[in-house]
């Protein structure tokens, strides 16, 4: 029997559909709306990487945000409301989080989200946030491109970052290191993706303005989860460098370290800078090396907070907490999780509303105290500022791992870039 | 220049004999059982976990922890293709790769739960620790241990294929598969110790790599996609072609780093083209 569709079915059909589809869109706009209900408790949702070899990087961020949100509700929750939390792993890849975002916020009925760990994640959550009409704080993903593209220019006013860009790798290192006068020849080892080529770049732009004798004599660029650096280094290594920068990051970045060590790089290079390799994990893959002086005091380490940075009670109190809480020292991505909580706190209070634009404006040009430091969110771009220092891997007699010590201190303002912004070469 | 191409090379063959002893082991089961097991990367990932654990962990000596790791992947081997792989012997190529991609997600997820996700490092052998002067740069004494490795065990696969009864027994059942049965070979048995000792081939490459490397889910899939590159440029199923496809591989990529790093990534998915169109069956494919 052939499957007719009648003129009148077929219309009726088409008629209840429209309908259906135009209330829905109405509705939806309205539920979004709607959703952030005057009363039960306040949602927020999280999302970072939480499967795969980045794995403790989301679970930094789960453990930092629930131990605000702990603290928050064992004082009675904000304006008399609990918080409750719900994370998602993002798995790095930008539809994943797009979806995420999505659920949580339809769906579950997020009123505030946060965390994502990868640039491209977050350069893809962004452009969705107005629609959803929620503020979201990045508390890992580094691109410029998000402050400074989607922020700045095209005016996506519900991002904020609480997190530090790339200007911690490229430009702070720069400022710190042109300080070394006999270290004139520079090489790269960076990933291969939009991070490396910003580091790398506004490193080199930067180095160059202050000293126009440094040369750039090598680089590899190594993609995602290359397991043998071996290559990459001889390859730079050809080339008689004074110094070598480079982005591998997490567990990519302790194999390069290891490896450059059997290949005798600390016995002939000057320095070795390692973005991010402040990172608690990092410091922890190559704490045995650090105590036997492997590194000959050659190491040295950017990262976007570190747990013995800034001495202020607010800082100690969080780490000791944090370590009784978890037993393990928070990394980065635990504080700025931490704090982005705090700063929801903050900007509920101030607004007293859920109006996407009250709390925006509450946000806007904010000064809080966070373990990191002061930060202030500066309007123009939604970006935190707050200084975090490089320095050179040691090991501590306060400390079980290593950490960064003889600190270099330059002022946020002094390293970060600032409106109106010009493009950076984000190519090879 | 020439000298820094030679020392690269070195470098690039140090990569390639890694990369052999993972596409070894696939290349072996498909031409043998004629599975594409993609959960071949898992079992080497299996093996540097276990490697961690016996001597990381339990500070077993590293040779020990080694043989111990081989043996416990290996037996996990003959468990899965006991109760998995043995079912699609004879089903279509697409539902051998299904199960076999769902194992990577299973051992990621058993890894997991076992070890944590936080990459872990094992210590590394003092031994591994120098370099010698090679050209007048350091080469590390732990790069040259891998290269010679290497070659034992494609000295050892060709003796034991080509010499023994053993050999020969899996030569006859991988060319005729009915035949060899008929004439008295116990198939299942053969095709058990097979995969194995292709189980067991994986799991020294990941316990070759922990004193450089780190521990952690995700290993065994970064590394296959390169071995699968090497098995196609080389002919599915061909041992030869397998250690000729790791040894372009290898020294080609490590070339690209040196005089080409901008496009590095490409050249060898490019030979991999080039071969598929002039010759689909790989090198030393029939």
């Amino acid at each position: 029997m052939a499957k007719k569709i009648s003129r009148r079915k077929f219309l009726k059909d088409a008629v209840v559909g429209g309908v259906a589809l135009g209330t829905g869109l109405g509705g939806y706009r309205v539920t979004y709306g709607q959703a952030k209900k005057a009363a039960g408790p306040i949602k927020i949702g999280g999302q970072g990487a939480t499967s795969g070899a980045h794995t403790d990087y989301g679970w930094q961020m789960m453990a930092g945000s629930t131990m605000a949100i702990e603290e928050i509700n064992a004082k009675g929750g904000i304006l008399g409301r609990k918080l409750e939390l719900k994370f998602m792993d993002e798995e790095l890849k930008p539809a994943t989080a797009v979806k995420n975002a999505r659920y949580l916020v339809t769906d579950w009925g997020a009123d505030f989200l946060f965390g994502i760990d990868s640039s491209g994640s977050g350069m893809a959550v962004g452009p969705v946030l107005p629609e959803l009409d929620r503020l979201c704080f990045i508390c890992h993903a580094a691109t410029h491109r998000i402050t400074e593209e989607l922020v700045y220019e095209k005016k996506i006013k519900q991002i904020f970052r609480t997190c530090v860009p790339t200007y911690q790798d490229g430009i702070l290192p720069a400022l710190i290191m042109k300080d070394f006068p006999e270290i004139k020849r520079w090489a790269g080892i960076h990933e291969d993706y939009e991070y490396g080529y910003v580091a790398w770049n506004t490193f080199k732009e930067t180095m160059k303005k202050y000293r126009p004798d440094v040369e750039f004599v090598s680089i590899a660029w190594a993609p995602f989860w290359t397991m043998d650096f071996s290559s990459h280094i001889a390859a730079v290594m050809a080339e008689k460098p004074d110094a070598i920068h480079t982005t591998k990051w997490a567990g990519e970045g302790v194999m390069l370290i290891r490896q450059a060590l059997t290949l005798g790089v600390f016995d002939n290079i000057k320095a070795w800078w390692q973005c991010m390799g402040g990172s608690v994990d990092v410091l922890q893959g190559i704490a045995r090396e650090v105590e036997a002086d492997k590194f000959k005091g050659k190491l040295w380490a950017s990262a976007r907070y570190i747990h013995n940075y800034p001495v202020t009670p607010e800082n100690k109190a969080f780490v000791d907490k944090f370590l009784k809480r978890w037993v393990r020292y928070p990394n980065y991505s635990a504080e700025t999780s931490y704090s982005s909580i705090y700063v929801i706190k903050a900007a509920l209070e101030k607004a007293k509303s859920f109006e996407t634009a009250k709390l925006v404006a509450a946000v806007e040009g904010m000064e809080i105290m966070t373990p990191a430091g002061k930060r202030y969110f500066r309007p123009e771009d939604h970006q935190a500022v707050y200084t975090v220092p490089g320095g050179r891997v040691i090991k501590s007699p306060d400390y079980p791992l290593p950490i960064l010590g003889d600190l270099k201190v330059i002022p946020a303002k002094d390293y970060y870039r600032h409106p109106p912004f010009t493009p950076i070469a984000a190519t090879k | 220049m020439l000298e820094k191409l030679a020392f690269q090379a070195l470098i690039g063959l140090s990569f390639s004999m890694y990369l052999w002893l993972l596409a070894a082991g696939l290349t072996l089961v498909f031409g043998v059982l004629g599975v594409l097991n993609f959960a071949h990367g898992s079992l080497f990932m299996l093996g540097a976990y276990a490697t961690f654990t016996f001597y990381g962990k339990l500070g077993l000596n590293f040779w020990l922890s080694i043989g111990l790791s081989l043996i416990s992947v290996g037996i996990i081997g003959a468990i899965f293709e006991r109760l998995f792989i043995r079912r699609i012997y004879d089903i279509d190529l697409p539902y051998q790769l299904i199960l076999t991609f769902g194992f990577i997600l299973i051992f990621d997820d058993l890894v997991k739960m076992i070890w944590g996700g936080v990459a872990m490092i094992p210590p590394m052998p003092s031994f591994f620790e120098g370099n010698f002067s090679v050209l007048g740069r350091p080469f590390p004494i732990y790069n040259l241990f891998i290269i010679f490795t290497g070659i034992a065990v494609a000295v050892a696969l060709w003796l034991i294929l080509e010499k023994t009864w053993w050999g020969r027994m899996i030569r006859a059942s991988a060319s005729d598969r009915e035949m060899a049965s008929a004439i008295g070979i116990n198939i299942p048995i053969l095709f058990t110790t097979v995969f194995v000792f292709s189980a067991m081939l994986a799991a020294l490459g990941g316990a070759l790599g922990t004193p450089v490397r780190v521990v952690a889910p995700g290993i065994g899939t970064a590394m296959i996609i390169q071995a699968f590159v090497i098995t196609v440029i080389g002919g599915l199923g061909n041992l030869k072609g397998a250690f000729i496809g790791a040894l372009i591989v290898g020294i080609l990529t490590s070339f690209g780093i040196l005089l080409f790093p901008v496009f590095e990534l490409f050249i060898i998915f490019v030979v991999m083209a080039i071969v598929l169109m002039v010759k689909p069956e790989g090198l030393f494919g029939k």
